[in-house]
Order: structure tokens, then C-alpha cells, then sequence
């Protein structure tokens, strides 16, 4: 349950989020019983990161639960420590405002509010991406883009936006520059395997609007990228997914071709690594399934999603061999 | 065998609730108040202008570039690097791009180092006035007191540590003055502190000290040249031979999957 309370609020789920936003008011309680009269509460001091990264999570779940009275009691308290001076204050108060707007007009207020904000302090950056955000969200894609790239001009280490901007680019197609944005994030975060398994996946929808030579150097890039994937965390569903699409894909492609031009800085993989490659990662995620499903220990934290998706994948592919 | 007769000296029970008890109590006390204050004092950090931060960020960029280059392909590397070189060349990066070649201002002239330069003396101020005051009332009224026995021997070399204040020379070197027992509370309490006052406080003495050692033999001297920084970091990027991390990646993973 603590644990809960303190994860990042951006990858909970529907579920857990109700479950946190339902888990407020036994928090509150627990917060408002314990306080020592004055001169000795001086003496103590109760305060941690950790309260307030659980005040942030409840706030954002019980917004996405659509429980806005207990979120403006937890904004509430949030600013009293902080003030409202505080940036991040700013963008959680922006959040709440955006979350209870009932119309169009509402949503263009609080953004009208974010650019009064920026105008006074351009170096506000949570309300900035919270304004990108709203952009987004109202389809304006193209000035959300816009921001987004002012935003990263000012502050090119920002893992976040250019994780946001690549999302954006990828909804419009532009798979390119969702590449380049993807490999900014590794630039800043290199370790992290979510980001490279994306990053394969983009790779892997480029490669399929091209042809040829061209294909198969898309698809054994974003099989490497997988590899890698795996490599760093070495039960990621996502990246044994995407490992049994690409090799799937290059196999047909690899011993059709078989032309061994190696001008590319790395050549395709050899069809037999590729056919273990494949192999590899159609036994752990049949593994992951069947695990999951039966709700073994330490298999149960897979998105059911997912594990629907890759079910499909494994018996597309059984279909096919037994044709 | 004169070593081994243990000394006695008999001590008025007094002692211990008059001197010993009040000089921790005190000490203790001043830690928390110094806690508070330097919390009280401590200015908000200044916001810096976009462009400072853009500057900043660009160089942070570059340093990202040059130690995660492995990461990315050998075009994308080299797009990158060329992009960088090109901005550096051009000062597209620089906070202010006409002060370029002039040179820096004196950075005490600076009202934003004179800031800091405040933060930090405000800081000392917070520390050194108590404690002097502290001092002053111990030996003003508590100084020549023998006030404790240690349950353990020591070398002579510790006599100067524990009895501060009391010139008798054939004592036992288990005996301990008070004024030396202020001193070994103003030195060992940070345990006490963390306990009382979290982990992150401000009330020992010693951490300000290695903080501001910490912090660079010339405070002064943090403003270098941007443009020379942007140049250095250039210089760096062009001699990075390129490695690529997904070079063999498939027989790395396989060889780990065990297949």
C-alpha cells in the first residue's frame, strides 16, 4: 500500500488510481490526529518528502478518480506548506483547474491563466509543460508541438518533455523526429529499458513504410533496440513483443534477400541468430503468460492489456505453423 | 606501583545537576535554535533568467552527448555534434551573445554573487554568535570544575582535550573539566540532532564547515567564461571515437539468455 502511495502517479492504472483515490480520507485521518503543542513540536519534525509525494499521488488520483472534493482538500494542503508561489504548486492548481473545467471556454481560461503565468515568469517550467499538456489535450496539436519546442530549446535535458514531444510526433506520423526525440530521452536517461523498447517500436512502424534494403536496416535496428531492451531488464513484456515481431519479420525478408552488402555501419543480423533470437522470445513470453494467468508470484505485475496482445501474437504465430 | 592506585576525588553530587546537566541541556537547546534560525535565515534561491538556465542546460546537453554517446547510432551522434560545434561557433547557446570576447566583469561587483556572499554570511552568523556567547557563559560561570570521571584510561596526550581549564598537572587523564565537556558537546551531538530534528538539519557546526569546504576553494572564482566552457565541451565531443551500443547487441543477449 505505501508503496503504492509513493509511485511516480504518471503509470498507475484506472484500477489502482480508484484504489488510492478511495485510500484519501484514512490518509487524511492519519495525517491530522498527530500533532504536538507548539513549543514541543519544535522539537519534532514530521515532515518528509514522502508525505508530500503521497499528498501529490492523491491529489492526481482522486482527479483521475473524479473525486475533486477530497483533490482540493489535498491541494489545498499542498499549497498551505508551499505557497502559491511555489511552481510545482502552480501547475498542480492548474491541474485541478483543467480536471473540474466543465466546458471549452473553462479550458480556455486556465490556459489564458498559464499564459499570464509564463509571460510573468518564462522560467516556469512545470506550467509549461502543463500548458503543452492542455494544448494537446484541446487538439491543437500543432501549437502544443510548438511549445514543447520552445520548452526543450530552454532546457534540452528535459527527459519528460522530449518523451511528451516524441508521443506527439508519433500521433501526427512524423516518425522521424519521434526518433530523434526518443533518443534524446536515452541521451539524458541511458539505462532506461522502457524508453529503448519505445524507441524500438517506432523504429519498427518507420521500417514498415519502407521498402527493400531500407525495411530490413529499420527492423534489424529496432530488433537491436529490443536486445538491448532486454538486455537492461530481462522480463519486459513489451520488449519480447516487439523481439518476436521484428525477428519474425526479418526472417522472411533476411533469407529472401541474402545479399551481403555490409556497407551499413552495422550489417543485419544473420538469419540464424535471428531464427534464436525468435526463438528466445517466443519461450518467455509464452512463459509470461501462462505464469501470469495462473497468478504465480512475481508474474502478476503485467498490464492485462498486454498480456491479451501477446497472447494474440503467440497463437497468430502457432496459426500460422500449423498451416 | 603508584599507577595502579586508582585517584579518588570526591565530587559534590551537585555538580552533576548544576554543571554537567545544564551544559548539555544548553548545548542541546542550541542546536535546535540554530536549526531554526539558519532555516529562518536562508533566502530563497534567486530564479535565474531563461537564458542563464538555456545556457546552462545546452552546456548540461553536451556533457549528456559526450558521456551517452554510446546510446545512439553514429549519424545520429555525429548530427548531433555538428549541431552543437555549429551553436558553440555561432555563441547561438550564450546567455548574452554581445558580451562575447569582452572581458568578465569583476564578480564582486556582481549583485547576485554579493547575494550569495549574504546567504553565506548570514549562515556564519547563525553559527559563530551563539556559540561564542555560549562559550562566554561556560567560563564565566562554570569553568574549573572537574565534572566527570570517563569509565576508561587514556594516554596523557588526551589531558589537553579533557581538561581545558583546569591546570593541575598530576590529574588523572579520566577526569573531565567542563569547559572540556562543552567542547566534546559541541563537536559529538550531531546524532543527537538527527535524531531529534531529521536527517537534513542545520544545526551542527562541523557539516556547515565541510559543506562550505565542499564548496570550492574560491566562491569567487564559479563564474568562469561560458564561451570558453561551450568551446572546452566542443573539444571533447570532436575527439570521441564513436562506439555504438547496439553493436552485437543479439549475440551479447543471447549468450545471457543462454541459448
Amino acid at each position: 500500500m505505501a508503496s503504492a502511495l509513493l509511485a511516480p502517479p504518471s503509470n498507475t492504472s484506472p484500477e489502482s488510481a480508484l484504489h488510492l483515490s478511495q485510500a484519501a480520507p484514512s490518509f487524511f485521518a492519519s495525517q491530522a490526529s498527530f500533532n504536538l503543542p507548539w513549543p514541543l513540536s519544535l522539537l519534532s519534525a514530521s515532515e518528509s518528502q514522502e508525505k508530500w509525494q503521497i499528498y501529490n499521488n492523491i491529489f492526481i488520483a482522486c482527479l483521475a478518480s473524479g473525486d475533486s472534493e477530497s483533490a482540493y482538500l489535498c491541494l489545498e494542503e499542498i499549497t498551505d506548506r508551499f505557497g502559491k508561489e511555489n511552481e510545482r504548486v502552480m501547475a498542480l492548481n492548474g491541474l485541478y483547474q483543467e480536471a473540474t473545467a466543465k466546458n471549452d471556454t473553462e479550458l480556455q481560461a486556465v490556459l489564458g491563466r498559464y499564459e499570464e503565468l509564463l509571460q510573468d515568469d518564462p522560467t516556469l517550467f512545470a506550467v509549461r509543460k502543463r500548458r503543452a499538456a492542455l494544448l494537446r489535450s484541446m487538439g491543437r496539436t500543432n501549437e502544443a508541438v510548438a511549445a514543447l519546442t520552445e520548452l526543450l530549446d530552454a532546457s534540452p535535458i528535459d527527459a519528460e518533455s522530449w518523451a511528451e514531444l516524441a508521443d506527439v510526433y508519433l500521433t501526427q506520423g512524423l516518425y522521424e523526429q519521434a526518433i530523434f526525440s526518443l533518443e534524446e530521452v536515452l541521451l539524458v536517461t541511458p539505462n532506461a529499458w522502457n524508453i529503448h523498447a519505445r524507441l524500438g517500436e517506432v523504429l519498427y512502424l518507420n521500417a514498415n513504410h519502407s521498402e527493400g534494403a531500407e525495411q530490413v536496416k529499420g527492423l534489424s535496428e529496432a530488433m537491436r533496440r529490443f536486445c538491448r531492451c532486454i538486455e537492461l531488464c530481462d522480463d519486459y513484456l513489451r520488449g519480447y513483443y516487439g523481439l518476436k515481431l521484428t525477428t519474425s519479420r526479418l526472417l522472411p525478408l533476411l533469407s529472401a534477400s541474402s545479399q551481403k552488402t555490409s556497407t551499413a555501419e552495422l550489417p543485419p543480423p544473420s538469419v540464424k541468430t535471428t531464427e534464436k533470437l525468435n526463438e528466445a522470445a517466443t519461450a518467455k513470453l509464452s512463459e509470461i503468460v501462462r505464469r501470469s494467468k495462473s497468478g504465480e508470484k512475481g508474474f502478476d505485475g503485467y498490464s492485462e492489456a498486454e498480456l491479451i496482445a501477446a497472447h494474440e501474437l503467440l497463437s497468430r504465430d502457432s496459426q500460422n505453423v500449423a498451416r | 606501583m603508584a599507577g595502579l592506585v586508582e585517584q579518588q576525588i570526591h565530587r559534590d553530587p551537585a555538580l552533576f545537576y548544576w554543571i554537567l546537566l545544564p551544559i548539555t541541556v544548553v548545548m542541546i537547546l542550541t542546536g535546535v535554535l540554530r536549526h531554526y534560525l539558519s532555516t529562518l535565515l536562508q533566502s530563497t534561491p534567486k530564479r535565474q533568467p531563461l537564458p542563464k538556465i538555456r545556457e546552462q542546460r545546452s552546456l548540461q546537453r553536451a556533457q549528456n552527448l559526450r558521456n551517452n554517446y554510446q546510446q545512439v547510432s553514429k549519424a545520429a551522434f555525429e548530427r548531433r555534434k555538428e549541431a552543437f560545434l555549429e551553436g558553440a561557433k555561432e555563441g547561438k547557446f550564450l546567455a548574452d551573445p554581445d558580451a562575447r570576447g569582452k572581458a568578465r566583469p569583476n564578480p564582486m561587483s556582481d549583485p547576485a554573487m554579493m547575494e550569495g556572499m549574504m546567504g553565506m554570511m548570514k549562515g556564519n552568523v547563525a553559527m559563530m554568535v551563539p556559540q561564542s556567547l555560549i562559550m562566554g557563559w561556560i567560563n564565566a560561570f562554570f569553568s574549573g570544575y572537574v565534572i566527570m570521571k570517563l569509565p576508561f584510561p587514556l594516554t596523557p596526550q588526551f589531558k589537553q582535550m579533557l581538561q581545558a581549564g583546569v591546570g593541575t598537572r598530576d590529574l588523572d587523564v579520566r577526569w573531565v573539566s567542563s569547559l572540556s565537556w562543552y567542547f566534546l558537546t559541541l563537536f559529538g551531538l550531531q546524532p543527537v540532532y538527527n535524531f531529534i530534528l531529521g536527517s537534513k538539519n542545520a544545526a551542527n557546526q562541523m557539516t556547515q564547515q565541510m559543506q562550505q569546504a565542499q564548496m570550492g576553494a574560491n566562491p569567487m572564482g564559479g563564474a568562469e567564461d561560458p564561451e570558453k566552457l561551450f568551446n572546452a565541451e566542443g573539444e571533447n565531443l570532436e575527439v570521441i571515437d564513436h562506439r555504438y551500443i547496439l553493436e552485437g547487441v543479439e549475440d551479447r543477449l543471447l549468450e545471457k539468455l543462454g541459448v
